[in-house]
């Protein structure tokens, strides 16, 4: 059966005959003969090719993180993305936007309606766990609105400021 | 010796306070917010009480609603831990004024050292070397480019309450330093409600050096050797380890000497940390006094072989220090990681979330000063630290290779760690050669990818785990919570 593997982003292509407790895989060129145990929920014992590993797997949303000898990998099945990206398409496809990168609260808005920003103008302070970050224009643009107010609470996804890509005003309007 | 001691914070330095005061034979109150409702701490605590909402000023910085606290449970004093409110003076006057004790120095001692400022003052007073600079706080962003000037560029824009990394500025050029003012000043502001900054050199090739001291109340002082702390990132110790490997002992013995008189000129009472910077060549200037336990305190309590907290609840209720400086003899080394929820992919930003899965490392020379556990859901609320990881063994190089150890076998799963980054730190030749300066960071790893020797191999962990029966329907989880344990146990092998 073949695998087609997403590893930190890097696709690799894993050809594998799966038996009972045991993996003979084909990655390019080089060969590996596995064998492995359920150790846990979250552990897997493998052999692979005489050398023993732990792997610590968990469940993320669309994807695992394995961490083996320190080392966190975050994988994912390449053709079961394929299937559910009409799902995601929209999402993918929506410009980089003003949004904190997880929950914060709003510390400065450096911009207002009407002003232009360059790429990478810093447009938003927010300070999350006591650290102050800054959130950049991700494209030149007119702000079109501010949807915040300093000091309140934001979560990622929230967008903070609307900003009119330059590009595309004449061909949105 | 006191019967009952409340713990005035949360995570792994509440634990660390508690495991003491339980060999002591001392009970303890923890109290918490309703961030951390299901923390590590109030579980641990013989008694907890539940302070308000989860942002600090409700809960933990709520001075009036800890003192009650401790009044209610009959606590007779106050464990501060660090951060909130470990440094506040107003706190430890509260405390004095209720007949509270409160655990660490006396609420002048504090007032005066947590004023950088007024610290440098007291020190160039005595005779002690402080970092080039100025000597008073500065509004004005144009004095401070007349200040940099005649010391010269970078200099370091600090708040005078400073701590912790925040309100510190780098800026190396006069076009920087409005904004660098006024983002420090701001930032200041926020942490410490205090936005006084002031400027002074900033020293690009140093080493963090630090002397641990213990007062008691009768004037008895002394210093228990050094550490060295100079990985950082952001400003903030990431990697900290004891002894320094660069002090020659006279060196060694010159500095504590300084550190023990510095303490004295502030009329220092319990434990506290003079701070040094060491240039390139051997000079060394005096930072600040930390008035509390410092984060790193573990690295002294393993090459001393002593217990930091008990000596401070002990001087906290008056018994005379019962170590001499002669009793205090380093021996070995010892290292200690601080592990973060954060992701050194992205400049180390935080990475709060549930942690799925941990699995902490054991052996002979190891402590983990742990405050989470599996199912804990890291809050959004406070400083992201997870545990401490600290090590011990005979010689620098056999406490890198017992830590590099320590960090593989560390697992949390759900959030981001820096342990693969440490790693890679920990077994990087400048490491291992000592050539640790506070820009260690920037110079060596700023451009850090990591090690992808075993990517094959987690691949073949995640074709593994997709197959037994057992979990891989992960998107039907909400329904496997109404199984009884007979038909999911059959798939267990």
């Amino acid at each position: 059966m073949e695998y087609n593997l997403n590893i930190d982003e890097e696709k690799v292509l894993v050809d594998a005959l799966i038996s009972e407790q045991k993996i003979e895989a084909k990655i390019g060129d080089d060969d590996y003969n596995i064998s492995f145990s359920s150790i846990s929920d979250n552990q897997i014992y493998l052999v692979v090719n005489g050398q023993g590993v732990n792997a610590y797997v968990c469940d993320t949303e669309d994807g695992k993180t394995i961490i083996i000898d320190g080392r966190a990998f975050f994988v994912q099945d390449a053709d079961l993305l394929e299937q559910n990206s009409t799902r995601k398409k929209t999402a993918l496809n929506k410009p980089s936007e003003v949004t904190p990168p997880m929950p914060a609260v709003v510390i400065v808005v450096s911009v207002k309606t009407g002003d232009r920003v360059e790429s990478g103008q810093g447009v938003v302070v927010v300070s999350a766990m006591k650290m102050e970050t800054t959130l950049f224009a991700p494209y030149a643009g007119i702000v079109k609105k501010i949807n915040v107010n300093e000091g309140d609470k934001v979560m990622p996804g929230d967008i903070l400021v609307d900003i009119e890509k330059e590009e595309e005003t004449l061909a949105e309007s | 010796m006191f019967k009952k001691i409340l713990i005035a914070n949360r995570g792994e330095i509440a634990c660390r306070v508690i495991n003491t005061c339980r060999d002591m034979g001392i009970k303890t109150v923890a109290v918490y917010s309703d961030a951390d409702e299901k923390a590590i701490h109030v579980f641990s605590a013989d008694q907890s009480v539940y302070l308000g909402a989860s942002e600090p000023s409700m809960s933990y910085l709520d001075m009036d609603k800890i003192i009650d606290a401790a009044k209610k449970t009959g606590a007779e004093a106050i464990h501060p831990g660090y951060g909130f409110l470990a440094e506040n003076p107003l706190f430890a006057e509260k405390c004095e004024k209720e007949g509270v004790v409160f655990i660490g120095p006396p609420c002048s001692v504090i007032k005066n050292l947590g004023d950088k400022i007024t610290s440098r003052k007291i020190m160039i007073d005595s005779g002690i070397p402080v970092t080039p600079g100025l000597t008073s706080t500065e509004a004005d962003f144009s004095v401070m480019i007349i200040e940099a000037e005649k010391i010269g560029y970078p200099v370091l824009i600090k708040a005078t309450a400073g701590g912790g990394g925040k309100g510190i500025r780098i800026v190396n050029s006069s076009e920087e330093m409005e904004e660098a003012c006024s983002s420090a000043s701001r930032e200041a502001l926020n942490a410490f409600g205090n936005n006084e900054i002031y400027l002074e050199k900033f020293f690009t090739k140093a080493r963090h050096i630090e002397f641990q001291i213990l007062a008691d109340k009768y004037g008895n002082i002394i210093h228990l050797m050094d550490r060295e702390c100079s990985v950082q990132r952001r400003h903030q110790k990431i990697i900290e380890e004891a002894p320094s490997s660069v002090l020659s002992n006279l060196l060694r013995e010159e500095m504590g000497d300084i550190a023990v008189a510095a303490a004295k000129a502030s009329g220092y009472v319990n434990a506290g940390t003079v701070e040094f910077l060491l240039d390139e060549n051997n000079n060394f200037y005096f930072l600040e006094i930390n008035t509390r336990l410092q984060v790193e305190h573990p690295v002294t309590e393993m090459i001393i072989g002593i217990d930091l907290v008990k000596h401070q609840i002990e001087i906290a209720y008056g018994n005379t220090l019962s170590l001499k400086q002669e009793d205090i003899i380093a021996k070995g080394h010892s290292i200690e990681c601080r592990i973060y929820a954060e992701d050194p992919e992205k400049n180390f930003f935080p990475s709060p979330g549930k942690i799925d899965f941990l699995k902490e490392p054991s052996g002979p020379g190891i402590r983990n000063d742990c405050g989470v556990y599996t199912g804990f859901e890291v809050p959004v609320d406070y400083d992201p630290i997870l545990s401490k990881l600290i090590v011990y063994a005979e010689t620098r190089d056999q406490a890198i290779n017992k830590m590099i150890k320590a960090l593989k076998d560390y697992i949390i799963l759900g959030i981001k760690t820096p342990i693969e980054f440490m790693i890679d730190v920990l077994d990087s030749k400048p490491f291992r050669n000592s050539e640790v300066f506070t820009d260690f960071i920037e110079t060596h790893f700023s451009e850090w990818k990591k090690d992808m020797t075993f990517a094959n191999i987690a691949g073949f962990a995640f074709i593994i785990d997709g197959l037994s029966g057992s979990k891989t329907q992960s998107a039907g989880l909400s329904q496997e919570e109404d199984l009884s344990p007979w038909q999911t146990l059959g798939n267990w092998k």
